[in-house]
């Protein structure tokens, strides 16, 4: 327990420093901006005013709307967080699977169509998708919702969810790269003399090899995938006109708004690197031994 | 026993000895030829680009040919213009070839040093830089770039530079555990028996003998990335600009036409993204898997 509370408070510490740091970062890059902004000037006294506002939750106004960027941007957050971990959960149950399936040696020739198929969504241009299955479901379907209904009474925001999430869940880079690893991993752990010995027992290998060839490998690559898959959301929340982060992001840079730009990159730093800290936890629990 | 001994010390060590041609398997075959033939193509797409030798201008408008399906003629039709879609896919080979290799060139030089010089001295070096490239790191890409539009000018040039710059802590992460397992291995500490120099044997035995598979992998997976983000950029408006064709560009602006039926317009650059970057993707994999060493039992 001891250990694991050291672990706790050294990885905080570091998220904490690695958060200065891109703050720093940014700071520094708007000063290097040509003209002038609110907000703008070197020293360090604007820069801690920049961190007060930015570690006490209170961002300021927005300079194109004047409003709160609070209650602009924690609605956005929640709905790309939704969208985020669906399509994480998505990516999962497609990817394990076939992974999985094409470690086993015997197999490859049947597991190869599902390894193209992996490759084939990862790199599809993730907006030509949205717009084929908004063309596919409206045109021969109409079931789903293809909007986000905003305000309205009309319509479920519930069902709403499922084609953004789904576009994503399939779209974005990670399914092969997940679907890579987990063969490599598993083929690799198959073979070692622990589950050999398990299989000479009468035991499942599957079952005795997927602690260190699935869940390991699977944990550390989800985590890290948190960057890219709040980059495809930015494209995704364009093509289903979804009131979320990404989109706000896109709207405040076509309008030069740089302190909502700066509390979204702020939100997003938070989340990739709090993401690395419950990897570092998880993986813990998984193999207290090393280290 | 002694019989024993000898072939495990084989199977151990068979990554050193086995000859490539006989470490391949079929799959590894045909996915690195898909893959050479799309590099293939790009470059000679590339050389046709660049000299201007084109039958036709593929800047030419002709608002008698608008939507033409595709034919002998025009081979995949025509767009919105009356423009030859092949001609303007060949052209816009050029929207990102030269910004791709920039920025891979950058991703993998830097990576390089940086992994080796943080394998090297592990003590101090190694967590000074690798808290600047989780800095880099933890930064979303494509708002990291959407930061860069709206402090500079939304040139592709420049986009791309910063692509490169936020893929080094992938590449020498990469090239950091490469590098530490290489470190112990014997061939390494005969080397430093031999008296050459430390940078003989980072150069040469190191980098160019036994991890050059992993630079070459990491390229062509930053080149697919590249095209990647050239078409989302210009997806959302900010990439290249209308007139001039890039792939991403002629996708977006079909997307107007697919509600109409038209979906060649858009389809047909989306397929060749697809196939391009899929064949970038099977290139990195196959060599991945030709050049690690098999465990065999």
């Amino acid at each position: 327990m001891t250990r694991f509370l050291k672990l706790f408070i050294k990885e905080l510490l570091s998220m904490f420093l690695l958060i200065i740091g891109v703050t720093a970062l940014l700071f520094l890059l708007f000063n290097l901006m040509p003209g002038s902004f609110p907000g703008k000037g070197l020293g360090g006294a604007e820069y801690l005013k920049l961190l007060r506002r930015l570690f006490t939750f209170q961002f300021g106004t927005s300079i194109v709307s004047g409003r709160d960027i609070n209650t602009i941007v924690f609605p956005a957050f929640r709905n790309t967080l939704i969208l985020t971990i669906g399509s994480i959960f998505l990516s999962i149950l497609i990817s394990v699977p076939i992974g999985i399936f094409s470690a086993y040696r015997g197999f490859e020739s049947y597991s190869w169509p599902f390894v193209i198929f992996s490759y084939i969504m990862s790199s599809i241009p993730v907006f030509y998708l949205g717009y084929l299955v908004i063309y596919a479901v409206s045109r021969y379907t109409g079931y789903l919702p293809i909007y986000y209904p905003y305000g309205s009474e009309r319509g479920n925001p519930l069902i709403s969810y499922v084609l953004p999430v789904l576009v994503l869940g399939f779209g974005n880079e990670s399914i092969s790269e997940i679907v890579r690893l987990i063969a490599n991993e598993l083929k690799r752990v198959m073979n070692t003399d622990y589950v050999v010995a398990s299989k000479a027992r009468g035991e499942s290998v599957l079952r005795s090899s997927i602690n260190e060839g699935i869940l390991i490998p699977l944990i550390s690559i989800i985590f890290s995938k948190i960057p890219f898959l709040i980059g495809g959301a930015v494209i995704v929340e364009h093509v289903f006109n979804w009131p979320g982060m990404g989109r706000l992001a896109f709207q405040s840079t076509l309008n030069r708004d740089l302190p909502v730009l700066i509390v979204i990159a702020f939100l997003a730093v938070l989340c990739v690197r709090s993401g690395m800290l419950l990897k570092e936890l998880i993986l813990y629990y998984f193999r207290p031994g090393e280290k | 026993m002694k019989r024993f001994y000898y072939e495990k010390e084989r199977i151990n060590i068979e990554g050193f000895h086995v000859p490539l041609s006989k470490r391949a398997s079929v799959r590894d075959v045909v996915s690195v030829g898909f893959g050479l033939f799309v590099v293939f193509y790009l470059f000679v797409f590339f050389v046709i680009s660049v000299t201007n030798t084109f039958i036709k201008d593929p800047m030419q408008v002709e608002i008698s040919k608008m939507f033409l399906s595709p034919s002998f003629e025009h081979i995949f039709g025509t767009d919105f213009l009356g423009r030859d879609i092949f001609l303007r896919i060949v052209k816009g080979t050029e929207a990102f070839f030269i910004p791709g290799i920039i920025s891979v060139t950058i991703s993998t030089t830097f990576g390089l040093l940086f992994g080796i010089i943080s394998a090297y001295y592990p003590r101090y070096f190694s967590k000074i830089i690798f808290y600047f490239l989780n800095i880099i790191d933890s930064i979303p890409r494509l708002i990291f770039i959407l930061i860069i539009i709206v402090l500079f000018n939304p040139s592709i040039y420049l986009i791309m530079t910063f692509v490169g710059i936020s893929s080094i802590p992938k590449v020498s992460s990469y090239i950091k555990s490469k590098v530490e397992l290489l470190k112990k291995q014997q061939f390494i500490e005969a080397c430093k028996e031999l008296g050459l120099s430390q940078v003989n044997i980072i150069f040469k035995h190191i980098v160019w003998l036994s991890s050059k598979s992993v630079l070459i992998i990491q390229a062509t997976l930053g080149m697919g990335e590249s095209i990647l983000i050239e078409t989302s950029l210009s997806y959302l408006g900010i990439g290249v600009q209308e007139p001039i064709p890039s792939w991403g560009n002629m996708v977006s602006m079909g997307k107007d036409f697919f509600f109409q039926g038209k979906i060649w317009l858009s389809t047909i650059p989306a397929l060749v993204i697809l196939v391009t970057i899929m064949g970038l993707y099977l290139l990195g994999d196959g060599l991945n898997s030709i050049y690690s060493e098999k465990v065999s039992r």
